[in-house]
């Protein structure tokens, strides 16, 4: 039997213009297990939207943003960065590694560092026990 | 605005791990606006509760609901159809909500999850303040509208203590005088005599002293 891929979920800033016009699905396909969402700005990012991913059935979740200073909105790259310690705050709290959840912020249009990053990530996520699956809505 | 924070997670699993299926609601007014019971914060709790349950291999239903106002009838029927569903309610609303939903849902448990706080503003992003006790005999006109009752430590009516320090309140050094403020408004609007007036102590039977208070008007009544 195969094995089902882990499910992870990426949020990353539009602004770090990572794909072009249907590049995201592509990439997607090979890797298997990957979801990616593109978001205005990383500062869109609450803890409740990571959480929610979470309880989704993502066994990790990583927001991609841009560096401080290049962050067109202004705030949203140092915003996210609290929005997603907050949240990883929570999984702590429910008693859940906060390691399933990582903030990091990559040079713009740079899909090799993408690339290693999602190895890095997924190697640490496959590291920790699968989160049980979620049997009712 | 009433001014709540969350309770720990631990606290609101031991007081409802009993029930199969519990109803999250929110309440979308003041306790959104210090951000513990609106709709961020409700889907926030109903997602750490659910990760808490899958990590003790435990499946309750949790269901997630917001309504605008909790203290409000007319919103709590918004969830009336929900409600028979779930062995309990979980309120992110205040004190005054969760007491509201219990009124009218009787046949239902209603738990809290927020610790209601007090009355207060949001006086920048992420700090909020109590200023105001609710004492029901308001008298902020006299004092360039810093309330000595709720601002003061010692809750003076007649002027300064004489213990703050820089403008800092002896008690609590965090916190700043509230007498402090009322001389420097009320010098500020040039309406320091206002202060050569004496106002009596404050009459706590207008306040939780006499007893759950409640306002009635004929004129609002059906």
């Amino acid at each position: 039997m195969e094995d089902t891929p882990v499910k992870i979920v990426v949020y990353h800033c539009r602004n770090l213009r990572l794909f072009k016009d249907g590049e995201q699905k592509i990439f997607c396909r090979q890797w298997p297990g990957l979801t990616m969402v593109s978001i205005p700005c990383s500062g869109k990012i609450e803890a409740h939207h990571l959480l929610k991913t979470m309880a989704g059935g993502a066994q990790g979740v990583l927001v991609l943003a841009c560096s401080e200073k290049a962050c067109q909105y202004l705030e949203g790259s140092s915003r996210s960065r609290k929005r997603v310690d907050y949240a990883r705050l929570w999984l702590e709290k429910v008693g859940i590694s906060a390691e399933r959840l990582d903030f990091v912020r990559i040079p713009p249009m740079d899909r090799v560092a993408l690339e290693n990053l999602l190895r890095e990530f997924l190697s640490k996520i496959q590291s920790l026990e699968a989160l049980p699956a979620i049997a009712k809505a | 605005m009433i001014v709540a924070t969350l309770k720990e997670i631990d606290e609101i699993r031991k007081m409802i791990d009993r029930y199969d299926s519990v109803l999250v609601v929110g309440c979308d007014s003041c306790v959104a606006e210090c951000a513990a019971g609106g709709a961020r914060e409700t889907m926030l709790l109903a997602s750490a509760l659910k990760l808490s349950y899958l990590k003790d291999h435990m499946n309750p239903t949790i269901t997630e609901a917001v309504i605008d106002r909790q203290c409000v009838d007319d919103f709590i029927d918004q969830i009336a159809d929900q409600v028979p569903e779930h062995d309990a309610i979980l309120s992110l609303g205040c004190g005054a909500g969760v007491q509201a939903l219990a009124r009218v849902y009787s046949d239902k448990a209603i738990i809290p999850a927020l610790n209601t706080l007090f009355i207060g503003e949001t006086q920048s992003r992420g700090v909020w303040q109590e200023n105001c006790l609710g004492c029901g005999s308001c008298k902020l006109g006299y004092f360039g509208a810093v309330c000595p009752v709720a601002r003061c430590s010692k809750k003076l009516m007649n002027g300064p203590c004489g213990g703050s320090k820089g403008g800092r309140c002896e008690v609590n050094p965090e916190i700043p005088c509230g007498w402090d403020l009322i001389i420097r408004r009320l010098n500020a609007l040039g309406e320091l005599d206002r202060l050569t007036e004496y106002v009596p102590p404050v009459d706590w039977s207008t306040s939780h002293s006499g007893g759950p208070r409640k306002v009635v008007r004929e004129d609002q009544q059906p």
